[in-house]
């Protein structure tokens, strides 16, 4: 199932996602996903995130889609060029995965492997505009796919915090005319700040959904704020986490800071994703929280 | 243009075998050459009896001079079981060429060096990319001035403005992003969607 | 020779979109790089103004600009480029040039050419590409081929498996490299090493933006540190800076010419037969720029006849003096009375008389660059010593410190200046320290350190870097309020006033790689240079080059039965260095050191067409011979004999 067609159905679109381990087994986080995720629109899969080398997002997709979940397949610019990222995504559409989120990739140098060859052929919105060309069923080089072209639902993202708005919205601008259906975002934890960039951001008239990254405590919250790209965690909010540390501790007060989020910014999206990053098993209680 | 590092003295003590002739080459020693450390290594090996001797002279790229210098030498150069060289990639590939088959080595690592001309290296740099991007960023190359050469936008990776691989740089694309607002420029966000033409060698191809 | 020229005007229909839009254009060209230097002026500008013109537009102005990414010499001009009412720059260049000029100002700034897109650099030769600048050179792995730029896959660990009858798959032109690799290693016996050699990869972490940066920002530091250009060529100093100073023996025979000096020769006043003692007058002064020359040793006067002139390279009248080994010095010379007391007159009619020019090489006379006619804010004292390998001036401020700050404020009170700066290069530690004790109680003397850059002694560069004025072409340092003068020349000034003693013996350096007993000496003037060698051991290679002064602007002796003369700081022997000159390949490097903001390359094209009114416009006359651009040249052009031929043509073409 193409996720757009939930929105274009007029769902409020909930997703999370799943990180692949270093290892070829997968069985721990597809038995999570299938107990906590199970309930919801799709599940990304991110493509060794951080640049940090993992198992394959597409054969993880592959194996939740095999569980009977709906994967989105996170593809990144910065290992492959343009003949590896095409054949990827054929390889996608014939395994039936046909949620792409497009990205470019964080840099090699803040990976595992620093010493790699940063590839960036493409970036996310040429890489964009190659799954437009594919479903017309020409490749990027101008040449015809034999038979039926495939079909992705095209997912994009975009920074409604970060310090440099106006920016982000000049590229998600870019996006939207390479052919991005769909849109998740970073981290929004001052709601004011998404609202205001959701009335600049809805004339493109593409979906968008809410990111939410589940804080565990005050200390991750400080260290997003040092390191994370578009991440800005109010002070009141690391104050919270930081006042009882055992409610932080077991999930509670980041999961209430998540759900007042979703609250207050669901009227102005289409729907929320949500990066637990390892508690998956509170996905439930964040939705339930906010009332979803 | 290039630079020259001194490589690792493990790495270049391991090439050391048997009696060796030095070569040094200042043509580029205005950009940067490694001189004190390399001068003292060689004092090293001078008192330890292995150099049959020493040429420091520039531009051994030079095809037309370098067999000039070397004249002067031959004798010691056939006494050496090594000549190791002490330049950029290009200097020791014409010293190795020219003595073929004697063995010739590099102690130096190099680097590139932004800027084509003279031997002032500029601030900022033009990668010769074949396909100037300069009118649709305002004159701030994407390629050199994003550490991920995109030429559609920003990664998103930028934190307060800085570059996601070094804080100390700026975010190239928020710096075009800026200059094209400040010349009214902004509908170049709105141009068709651009793709790198990696086929290298262009000027091969024109002729 | 290759071409290698950066850029190509981008074609019409690639143009024309950004065209469309823009108005009232000022073009800008530049003048092209590493390609043969064919023509002053390079066809792409009448091409793109050929589609201006087709399309109707405003033309502002046009320019052709030299190696246009040089900020310094290109901002220099700018505003005074750009016409009235121009809204859009249309540029020909590189991407670098096209950079330069969109940091400038506000105006929108198009690209008008494409770069050429070269994989590897190539030597300074225009040879073929060679090398990737990857940091991690394999070449020792690879017997001196390089895997990175002849494999089209950059491949580290062995050939692909893609080549047919050693031909590349990409390139059937090109061979193999590891085909190649494979050959040589073979014939130099090392298979086996290679083959036993670790698994190679690439790390791509190692050229990064910041390890590059921060070359970027410690070259152009030392490039434009005080003043634009100049070289650092390899100091040498070591092998005579700590050698004391020693007196050397009295010579048999002295040979004192009476041209040692910029401007006329002096008459000589004594003849052969004639006895004469240490100091006593032998020549006199012939005219305003011209200086008196005294005896250096007691004896008998041998001749006064033409003997060979160690810096004009010919022979010019010479007193030759057979010392008597007595030195009874002269009954004129005695200590000034009262010295305190002196007058800036009478303190230039000493300083003439006692035959004192500038000892730093150039030998002008002192007297009259005392009498400035213009206020004065300060004199500089010139320590630097920036020649490689001459250390005297460094002797002589560690064993005469007092005697200099002597001179020193005679020279200010001369020229009536209210400060004394002493300028020394940051090699001489020792000597700042000493100097800058002994200067701590004097009010108007100050000491200061500058880095170490050729040619920093010469007095417009000192000027600019110490005090932050520059010298208009064809003015003095008097007109920007300075005077400079040398150490050894305020020591000479010294003697004359403290001791009554003038101009007859100074420090000469001798020393080298190829002198065998390198050191200093206190020599008297007409002393034979071949004396002084064969003194210093002789030297340890037939062939080296000998030299009067410093490796940069010293004059070569071919022979060195030469007297020393009052402005000779040094004899040195040195490595010879072969070569041969080669066409210029418009690498932009002479442009880049040259101290005086020129450009060199078109003075070795014009003087080779004869093109003396161009040689004229282009300034040749403002050129200070320091040599900066010879040194740096990659095609070996002697560059200093062609702007001194062009020199000399200006002035016929001036006379006109």
């Amino acid at each position: 199932m193409r996720i757009t067609e939930c929105f274009d159905r007029g769902e409020f679109v909930v997703t999370a996602e799943v990180g692949p381990p270093k290892g070829i087994n997968i069985d721990g986080i597809v038995a999570e996903a299938k107990e906590f995720l199970s309930g919801i629109t799709a599940v990304n899969v991110t493509d060794c995130q951080s640049s940090v080398m993992r198992i394959g997002s597409l054969a993880t997709c592959k194996a939740l889609k095999d569980a009977g979940l709906t994967p989105i397949y996170q593809l990144t610019c910065r290992d492959r060029n343009r003949i590896a990222l095409q054949s990827d995504l054929l390889s996608a559409a014939m395994f039936g995965i046909e949620n792409v989120l497009a990205l470019t990739g964080d840099h090699t140098k803040l990976g595992d492997h620093p010493q790699a060859k940063p590839v960036f052929d493409l970036d996310s919105v040429s890489l964009l505009h190659t799954m437009s060309l594919l479903e017309q069923g020409v490749d990027l080089g101008g040449n015809q796919l034999v038979g039926e072209p495939p079909k992705f639902a095209k997912g994009a993202v975009v920074s409604p915090c970060s310090d440099s708005v106006d920016v982000q919205l000049a590229k998600m601008e870019r996006k939207v005319m390479a052919g991005a259906e769909y849109f998740q975002t970073q981290a929004v934890y001052e709601p004011e700040k998404f609202i205001e960039f959701m009335e600049t951001a809805k004339q493109f008239g593409k979906p968008v959904q809410l990111g939410i990254v589940l804080l565990k405590n005050a200390g991750m919250a400080k260290f997003m704020n040092r390191n994370v790209a578009g991440i800005h965690v109010p002070d009141e909010m690391i104050a919270e986490l930081a006042g009882d540390k055992e409610k932080a501790k077991s999930g509670e007060t980041g999961v209430k800071i998540a759900a007042e989020i979703i609250k207050a910014c669901k009227p102005y999206c289409q729907g929320v994703h949500i990066m637990a990053l390892g508690w998956e098993s509170k996905v439930p209680e964040i939705l339930k929280l906010a009332g979803i | 243009m290039l630079i020259t590092k001194l490589k690792d003295k493990e790495m270049i003590a391991s090439l050391l075998k048997g009696k060796v002739f030095v070569i040094n080459c200042f043509g580029c020693k205005e950009v940067h050459f490694p001189e004190e450390e390399a001068k003292a290594l060689q004092k090293e090996w001078a008192d330890e009896g292995i150099v049959t001797g020493v040429l420091t002279t520039d531009y051994i790229c030079n095809p037309e001079n370098l067999p000039l210098r070397l004249e002067r030498h031959k004798a010691e150069i056939e006494a050496a079981d090594a000549v190791l060289v002490f330049s950029c990639g290009v200097g020791v590939q014409t010293v190795s060429e020219y003595l073929a088959p004697k063995r010739v080595c590099a102690c130096c690592d190099t680097y590139p060096l932004p800027g084509g001309q003279g031997v002032t290296p500029l601030e900022y740099d033009c990668d010769q990319c074949g396909e100037c991007w300069l009118n649709l960023t305002g004159g701030i190359c994407p390629i050199t001035a994003c550490s991920k050469s995109l030429v559609n936008g920003q990664c998103g990776g930028a934190k307060n403005g800085m570059c996601e691989v070094d804080p100390e740089m700026e975010c190239g694309w928020e710096r075009i992003y800026r200059r094209l607002a400040q010349t009214g420029r902004l509908d170049v966000f709105k141009t068709p969607v651009h793709i790198h033409n990696f086929a290298t060698d262009l000027e091969l191809k024109q002729e | 020779m290759e071409n290698y020229t950066k850029y190509k005007l981008k074609g019409s229909e690639e143009l024309r979109p950004f065209l469309e839009g823009a108005d009232k254009i000022f073009v800008v060209a530049c003048n092209k790089c590493f390609k043969e230097f064919e023509s002053v002026e390079e066809p792409d500008l009448s091409e793109f103004l050929a589609l201006t013109d087709e399309m109707g537009k405003t033309v502002t102005g046009s320019v052709n600009v030299d190696f246009l990414c040089n900020k310094t010499l290109t901002e220099k001009n700018w505003q005074s480029l750009i016409p009235e009412g121009t809204e859009n720059v249309f540029v020909i260049s590189c991407g670098l040039g096209v950079q330069t000029v969109a940091d400038f100002d506000g105006l929108p700034t198009y690209a008008a050419a494409n770069s050429l897109n070269y994989r590897g650099h190539h030597g300074m030769a225009l040879t073929k590409k060679a090398c990737d600048a990857c940091a991690q050179c394999y070449l020792n792995v690879t017997g001196g081929i390089c895997p990175v730029v002849d494999c089209q896959k950059s491949l580290l660990n062995g050939q692909c498996g893609g080549a047919k009858n050693g031909k590349c798959e990409v390139d059937p032109e090109k061979d193999c490299a590891w085909e190649k690799i494979y050959q040589r290693l073979e014939a130099q016996g090392r298979l086996e090493e290679f083959l036993a050699q670790p698994v190679q990869t690439r790390d791509y972490s190692k050229i990064n933006h910041k390890v590059i940066a921060d070359f970027v920002k410690a070259s152009r530091e030392s490039r434009l540190d005080g003043y634009y250009g100049g070289v650092h060529p390899s100091e040498n100093k070591e092998l005579a800076e700590n050698i004391p100073l020693v007196r050397f023996p009295e010579p048999d025979v002295v040979v004192i010419p009476l041209s040692q000096h910029a401007g006329a020769p002096a008459n000589p006043v004594v003849e052969a037969g004639d006895y004469v003692k240490v100091g006593q007058k032998i020549g006199v002064s012939a005219g305003f720029i011209s200086a008196n020359i005294h005896a250096s040793v007691s004896g008998t006067v041998e001749a006064v006849e033409p003997r060979l002139h160690p810096t004009q390279g010919r022979e010019v009248l010479s007193v030759v003096i057979r010392s008597d080994g007595k030195d009874i010095v002269d009954e004129s010379v005695k200590p000034v009375e009262n010295p305190d007391n002196l007058t800036p007159d009478e303190i230039t009619a000493i300083i003439n008389e006692s035959g004192i020019v500038g000892m730093g090489g150039a030998g002008f006379p002192t007297y009259v660059k005392l009498k400035p006619g213009k206020p004065i804010d300060a004199v500089l004292l010139n320590g630097c010593e920036c020649e490689p390998y001459l250390t005297a001036d460094h002797r002589v401020l560690l064993e005469y410190a007092d005697d200099v700050i002597f001179g020193l404020k005679v020279v200010m009170k001369a020229v009536e200046a209210p400060k004394g700066i002493i300028v020394i290069e940051d090699n001489k530690p020792d000597a700042i320290e000493l100097l800058t004790e002994k200067t701590k109680d004097i009010e108007n003397v100050e000491v200061l350190s500058v880095k170490t850059k050729y040619p920093q002694g010469a007095e417009k560069m000192l000027i600019k870097r110490v005090m932050g004025r520059q010298v208009p072409s064809g003015k003095l340092p008097a007109d920007v309020g300075a005077c400079v003068c040398n150490i050894s020349t305020v020591k000479a000034i010294s003697d004359a006033i403290q001791k009554g003693m003038p101009l007859t013996e100074r420090v000469v350096s001798v020393t080298g790689e190829h002198m065998k007993k390198p050191g200093n000496y206190i020599v008297k003037i007409g002393t034979s240079v071949n004396e002084l060698i064969r003194y210093c051991g002789g030297l340890t290679q037939e062939d080296a080059v000998i030299k009067m002064g410093g490796p940069m602007m010293g004059f070569v002796l071919p022979d060195t039965e030469v007297p020393v003369l009052k402005s000779t700081n040094g004899i040195i022997a040195i490595e010879p260095d072969p070569k041969q000159e080669v066409a210029c390949i418009k690498c932009g490097r002479c442009v880049d050191v040259c101290p005086m903001e020129l450009k060199p390359l078109y003075f070795q094209k014009f003087a080779n067409e004869g093109k003396w009114q161009e040689m004229l416009d282009y300034s040749v006359r403002d050129c200070i011979e320091c040599r900066c651009c010879e040194y740096i040249c990659s095609s070996k052009i002697p560059l200093v004999a062609k702007i001194k031929t062009g020199k000399a043509e200006v002035m016929k073409l001036l006379k006109r």
